[in-house]
């Protein structure tokens, strides 16, 4: 089977989407993962909505509002995104997210109407829960005929005069480094959103996807905006990251306050008519800048308190609410003792968790890096939801790339199929093999998990909900020393090749660190307040100032990064 | 009981050669000592404390983590005898961890969870030089 016609590098809705059009245009796909398919990535984690207007939603046999049409969903979008969206990707989602949502029906996804979803003019969107997402989608890919690569670790894309032509990486279950070709490759990796080590995401999302496609030539586009949750835990460890208390609070219209050390109902300072209900990007940065101003928690937080309210408040939500059990089971959590802890009168300690990537691989409608053979889609890519995102767009977000870049993939594979097969010249493939198993054959220095904790407190410190020049200044510093004088250093503990955490551990921070110093050059290069940007030491964003795409790219023959900015274009809606 | 949240043990079956099942016992510090912010054990999942042993006392431990939350099931094991996911499960005293189905084992706590064996390539034709001679 190799070469491939075409390779999808993830297996979450994104990969799975594309992998499933790509085959049905006849083309041979492989879908690699680094770890199993149908299980990991962020689908399975997330709510489920997918957004689509009304007059779809009806079409689709849906109670929908017959008012609610793609152009006013466009703008909704739009305007939530801080007018920063690339609006041809934007018009691509609302158009297309019917044919997709329609497909996913007919493969048996349970889907339900939503409610109202806050930023949305109008009651909009379906959700199908994150596993029942990911249930149809690995069903539908396994039906069509798409074949599969587990515990694989992709690391680099191989390329030839500037084309890409396969991917190289570490199978994790023996511990072999192998090359993997196709004619066309999909990156479909997810966003970066574990190098937070506050986060709502899975365990392994490190931009692999995102450091791949920059070295092999492709931008990446705003890169320092990230979607924060607010009021996730902090603690204990068991419980970090989780939405609970946003859930049992705000987001359900619970007037919970929050509260800062010094007991102060804090939001008046930030949004004085709306307090605690504000919109979660607002709740996220009013949190975060109480701890920037030394008004935080002991565990880096702030408190939130049902404790001015009568206890049968929260005894009685579980039976108004469907977003719990009776006996407070949440997720595959028993919540039972912090409510506990909440029906005694504490506070809890909560703040921003890192949620979605905003930026990532920049592509056209099409799905194309740019980069000869090079498609990208989903939450790896960027400049679909520019500032912020509105709920259920992500879910519209990668059913439509997904579809576009499976079918850009293969219309080009089988295009070419009849040319000869390029395989990786053998010089490069020594590189490559090299890189990835120096840290491996390292016998001492650096133990990788160290550097991924070192990596987790420097992003979670500068590039938070809030953010400040001086500190963005200081971890570029820091993110460029370890890249150049630590990265050479990382060495495994345990000699068995395969199931070597310490390996995969190696290779992903070697992942992590270009994409954590593109996150950092793009905040730093954005010095005032923007959507999801907030920068405490320059406010808003002056009405006159030029709206600009942040962009980064590598310098050609050598290892840095550049950034670069470029007018934002408004071809369908213009800020007023 | 209270001394038992500050330091613990937990015996793991280590599954490293074909047919070796050997009960090792860890004994772990308080949270704070390791590193983990949790003021006792109970506030760890049985995930955390394998993850920290792999880093500061069995680099060769294996173990599959995903979601965090109980969703993704990749974490699944045997605890006390019953197959749960780790992630969800709080570390309690002399607690023990044995892999969810011993046919299904691959090392130590992983086994063959894949949703796609059907149709999955373990290998390709290898390049020359590709592989470890």
């Amino acid at each position: 089977m190799d070469p491939w016609d075409v390779i999808v590098i993830g297996s979450g809705a994104a990969g799975l989407v594309a992998a499933w059009h790509a085959r049905a245009a006849g083309a041979n796909v492989l879908v690699v993962n680094k770890s199993l398919v149908g299980r990991s990535g962020a689908t399975i984690t997330s709510g489920g909505g997918v957004s689509v207007s009304g007059r779809t939603a009806i079409e689709l046999g849906f109670d929908a509002n017959p008012d609610d049409t793609d152009e006013i969903f466009f703008a909704d979008t739009i305007r939530s995104g801080s007018f920063l969206s690339d609006q041809r990707l934007v018009a691509a989602m609302v158009a297309g997210v019917g044919d997709e949502l329609r497909r996913l029906i007919t493969d048996g996804a349970k889907v339900s109407a939503t409610k109202h979803a806050p930023g949305h003019s109008s009651g909009r969107g379906v959700r199908i829960p994150g596993p029942s997402m990911q249930r149809v989608v690995t069903t539908a890919a396994l039906h069509a005929g798409v074949r599969f690569r587990e515990d694989f670790q992709s690391t680099d894309l191989l390329t030839r005069d500037g084309a890409v032509i396969g991917v190289a990486g570490l199978d994790r279950r023996t511990g072999v480094v192998e090359a993997l070709h196709g004619r066309a490759i999909v990156i479909a990796t997810g966003g970066a959103t574990s190098n937070w080590s506050l986060r709502t995401a899975p365990e392994e999302l490190s931009g692999d996807g995102h450091a791949m496609a920059l070295a092999a030539g492709a931008d990446l586009i705003e890169m320092e905006m990230l979607q924060f949750l607010p009021c996730c835990l902090v603690a204990p460890d068991m419980w970090r990251g989780l939405q609970f208390p946003w859930i049992l609070g705000p987001q359900s219209g619970v007037r919970a306050w929050l509260l800062n050390r010094y007991g102060e109902r804090f939001m008046a300072r930030w949004d004085p008519e709306r307090m605690e209900l504000a919109t979660r990007d607002v709740v996220a940065a009013a949190s975060a800048a109480e701890v920037f101003e030394g008004r935080g928690s002991p565990n880096g937080g702030v408190y939130l308190s049902w404790a001015h309210l009568p206890r049968d408040i929260v005894d009685n939500f579980p039976t108004w609410s469907r977003s719990f059990g009776a006996d407070w089971r949440w997720e595959g959590f028993d919540m039972t003792p912090l409510v506990e802890r909440i029906r005694a009168g504490h506070a809890i300690e909560v703040a921003p968790a890192a949620h979605f990537s905003l930026g990532g691989i920049r592509v056209d409608v099409d799905g194309s890096t740019g980069v000869p053979n090079l498609y990208a889609c989903g939450e790896a890519t960027g400049g679909v939801h520019g500032g912020n995102r509105l709920s259920g767009n992500a879910g519209a977000q990668v059913l439509v790339q997904g579809k576009a870049a499976g079918r850009s993939a293969a219309a080009l594979a089988l295009g070419g199929s009849q040319e000869p097969v390029n395989l990786v010249a053998h010089e490069q493939w020594r590189a490559v093999q090299a890189r990835i198993k120096a840290p491996f054959e390292r016998q001492d220095g650096i133990a990788p998990f160290d550097m991924k904790r070192r990596l987790g407190q420097l992003v979670d410190g500068a590039l938070g909900a809030v953010r400040d020049g001086a500190g963005l200044a200081k971890a570029l510093d820091e993110v460029r020393t370890i890249s150049h004088d630590d990265i050479s250093r990382l060495a495994c503990r345990n000699r068995d090749a395969g199931w070597n955490r310490d390996w995969s551990d190696a290779l992903e921070c070697m992942s992590a660190l270009p994409v954590i110093e593109s996150a950092l050059l793009s905040a730093l290069a954005r010095p005032e307040s923007l959507g999801a940007h907030r920068r405490h030491d320059q406010k808003e964003q002056t009405a006159t100032t030029t709206l600009e795409h942040g962009l980064i790219s590598r310098q050609a023959g050598s290892h840095a990064l550049l950034h670069r900015v470029e007018p934002v274009e408004f071809p369908f809606l213009a800020p007023a | 009981m209270k001394a038992n949240l500050a330091s613990m043990t937990m015996v793991i079956h280590l599954h490293r050669t074909p047919g070796d099942d050997t009960p090792s016992t860890y004994n772990l510090p308080s949270p704070e000592e390791a590193g983990i912010g949790a003021s006792d054990w109970s506030g760890v999942s049985v995930s955390s404390a394998l993850q920290y042993l792999q880093r500061a006392v069995d680099p060769a431990l294996a173990f599959s983590l995903s979601c965090r939350r109980g969703l993704c099931n990749v974490c699944a094991m045997r605890i006390d005898g019953v197959v749960t996911t780790a992630c969800t499960t709080p570390m309690r005293d002399g607690i023990l961890i044995e892999p969810a189905r011993s046919k299904l084992l691959l090392r130590d706590t992983v086994i063959e969870l894949s949703l796609v064996r059907r149709a999955r390539m373990d290998a390709v034709t290898p390049l020359a030089g590709e592989r470890d001679a």
